[in-house]
């Protein structure tokens, strides 16, 4: 049986219509919806081809406030998990990375009751925070084998071992796919172009068939949810929160305007006509003078 | 003034005394060092005149650098502003693997050895180096993260402002609610996914005598591009020392296959490209159509701004996987270009946006707001709305370009 994880996070939902930017540009937390991270999705998505292609078992984890719960049930959604689990303390609030992968640890290590996972997926950061740092560092915790930007992946369950292809572009530098192998237990953080593809009639059947499951198991994602706080995770106080976390934020200002370096003529597109001498120039420059 | 209430300090050595020097994680690729880690060596080098001329003048910049052959490539890294270069050479090393690089930079950052090496009045009393620097790429991003998990200190991501100073810090855990004095502080400034916004982050130690903890070293990211490599200068001198553990342990992770592709992106080689943001929200599938007809009547590239990668449109499959991802993001934390004509459509221009693309030579910019950021980037400013000038541009286009090929047959 192959038992896989996946780490996801409630993030504000930047979709047009429920963002809400302040005037100046900046993000309206109060105003603006938490939803199910895009990142987060792909890597359920992941999750969901272990499912229908491996015969996987599925638990979501997420450190987060109650409401978090949300984000957890629309991960079901989109990966028919059999375990949702709530990692939710007043004491893991102000966490940075190093103390949020120390509750995912403890998190993870506890998931099917205990059983170990073969595989963690998580994505590739996230849309609020962006550092890319708790999946890694999570994965470092828990001492599996990280891969990171992975593209594309399969499983040889005889062997217990996944094959993937990874994306490394460097400044500068020409793009490299690299096909690698690593024996269970592997953390993998799923590049946001990663597309689950089911190639086959039979494959295609059991996708739609575990689909309707899923949306039918999320309308009653309670039963399948678990909620732990850092007693029930066995956490050390110290290593947790704000106490376990080496950083802080010290200071948020807003970046100044850059100067003009620039004066733009004005164009009133109004009047088409106007617009011919800016047709000029573009056939100027595309035709290298 | 120094403030000596700190209960850290008490016992012996003091903490100052354990963490020394900017360790630097060179990155490099079939035998060029990558950009971003000579940049990184730039800003190092200026950080640290600083540094010795204020603190301490003994305390250096050490590059490090693990691979197979890489023994030439570290007199090219005290050019550009190494003290002192720590090298790994092994044929497991050829390409990085998460696994073994970070025990062996890990086990590097630690040894005491290599610290009799590079400074033998510290080797008495060196824990630790006092920060270090990765490059925030595919490769820097997840080891940056994974050394200093196994380091158990702290990290800050994509940064693109370094400011070395000592701080008054009150803070409810770190001081327990008192003013405690901390020098030496790296101030690590991010800009945020808003682009409008620049946290600072610190890696501080827990000085509150309840959770008592060193955090060392200060450790973070720093985004390809955001700062300048010094000048080569051959004369520099520097000492290269060679890492040798007594094993290297195996990785778990078996490369099968390598193969480069080509770029499906290109910013670089092309004349034109065409940028889009928020502006297209009206009715976005559409919108994007549209520029994708003015691009490809230019021939251009399309880059998109980075609130865009957060799919905030339902799309259809086709364009969304196409446009609204990371890797079209023209910005600080995407792509830097400089193309001859860069047209800017619905963008306001965040400061994160405008440092991706001021150095284009012409900018032509479509917006409805004449007070957006983008109009002091830009030649010539089209106040309108994108729905209503992009098709006229189209038409024109097409029509002159037809009349050119006409005249050219």
């Amino acid at each position: 049986m192959l038992n896989v994880a996946v780490i996801i996070k409630l993030e504000p939902d930047f979709s047009e219509g429920n963002v809400s930017y302040n005037s100046d540009g900046t993000l309206n937390r109060a105003e603006t919806k938490n939803i199910l991270g895009p990142h987060s999705a792909v890597a359920c998505n992941a999750a969901f081809y272990c499912k229908v292609r491996y015969d996987a078992h599925v638990s979501i984890g997420t450190m987060g406030p109650p409401i978090a719960e949300t984000a957890l049930k629309q991960a079901q959604i989109l990966s028919d998990a059999e375990e949702l689990n709530l990692y939710s303390d007043r004491m893991f609030a102000g966490a940075d990375t190093l103390a949020t992968a120390e509750v995912l640890k403890n998190g993870i290590e506890k998931m099917f009751g205990g059983n170990k996972i073969d595989i963690v997926f998580s994505g590739h950061r996230a849309s609020d925070g962006e550092t890319g740092q708790t999946g890694p560092q999570t994965a470092w915790k828990l001492g599996y084998t990280f891969l990171g930007n992975v593209i594309d992946f399969e499983i040889d369950l005889d062997r217990k071992v996944v094959v993937a292809k990874r994306m490394i572009s460097l400044q500068g530098m020409d793009t490299i796919i690299e096909e690698i192998e690593s024996p269970f237990p592997v953390f993998i953080t799923i590049d946001p172009s990663y597309k689950s593809n089911f190639n086959t009639v039979s494959q295609r059947l059991t996708a739609n068939s575990f689909g309707k499951e899923a949306r039918k198991h999320s309308e009653e994602s309670g039963q399948y949810l678990k909620i732990y706080d850092g007693k029930a995770l066995e956490l050390d106080p110290k290593l947790v929160g704000l106490p376990g976390s080496p950083t802080i934020v010290y200071r948020v200002e807003k970046i100044p305007r850059a100067k003009a370096n620039r004066k733009a003529e004005i164009v009133d597109p109004s009047n088409p006509n106007n617009l011919a001498p800016v047709t000029e120039k573009i056939i100027q420059i595309s035709r290298g003078k | 003034m120094k403030m000596s209430n700190s209960p850290l300090e008490d016992g012996n050595p003091k903490t100052d005394e354990k963490y020394r020097h900017i360790y630097v994680i060179i990155e490099h690729f079939e035998g060029q060092v990558v950009p971003v880690s000579l940049e990184m060596l730039g800003e190092a080098r200026r950080l640290m005149d600083d540094f010795n001329q204020k603190y301490d003048s003994t305390e250096k910049v050490v590059a490090v650098v693990l691979g197979s052959n890489v023994r030439t490539l570290c007199e090219e890294l005290v050019t550009f502003g190494a003290d002192c270069v720590i090298y790994a050479n092994h044929e497991e090393l050829k390409y990085p693997r998460n696994d073994i690089d970070t025990r062996l930079i890990a086990q590097i950052a630690k040894d005491t050895q290599l610290i009799k090496e590079i400074s033998p009045e510290y080797q008495n009393t060196f824990a630790r180096p006092r920060y270090m620097f990765f490059a925030a790429d595919n490769i820097g991003r997840h080891l940056s993260s994974t050394v200093l998990a196994e380091l158990e200190s702290g990290l800050a991501s994509d940064i693109n402002k370094l400011v070395i100073s000592d701080l008054d810090i009150r803070h409810e855990h770190k001081t327990k609610g008192k003013t405690v004095r901390y020098e030496k502080i790296l101030e690590m400034y991010r800009p945020d996914f808003s682009g409008f916004l620049w946290t600072t982050i610190l890696c501080l130690d827990n000085k509150n005598p309840e959770i008592l903890r060193e955090y060392h070293p200060q450790g973070c990211s720093i985004i390809p591009g955001a700062f300048k490599p010094i000048e080569r200068d051959s004369s520099r001198k520097g000492s290269v020392i060679e890492y040798s553990p007594e094993r290297y342990q195996d990785s778990k992770i078996k490369i099968l296959n390598r193969k480069v592709v080509k770029k499906t992106i290109d910013y670089d080689t092309g004349k034109v490209i065409v940028s889009f943001g928020r502006g297209i929200r009206d009715s976005p599938e559409n919108n994007i159509k549209m520029i994708e007809e003015l691009a490809q009547t230019l021939g251009a590239e399309i880059g998109i701004t980075l609130p865009l990668s957060k799919k905030p449109y339902q799309l259809s499959q086709n364009l969304d996987s196409k446009y609204m991802i990371p890797d079209r993001v023209i910005g600080t934390s995407g792509n830097k270009v400089a193309p001859r004509l860069y047209v800017a459509i619905g963008l306001s221009g965040a400061v994160q946006h405008i440092a991706g693309m001021k150095e284009s030579e012409v900018v032509i910019s479509i917006n409805t707001d004449e007070n957006s950021p983008i109009i002091d980037e830009s030649d010539i400013f089209i106040s309108g709305r994108l729905e209503e000038v992009v098709p006229v541009l189209i038409e024109q286009l097409k029509k002159e370009f037809n009349t050119i090929s006409m005249r050219s047959n």
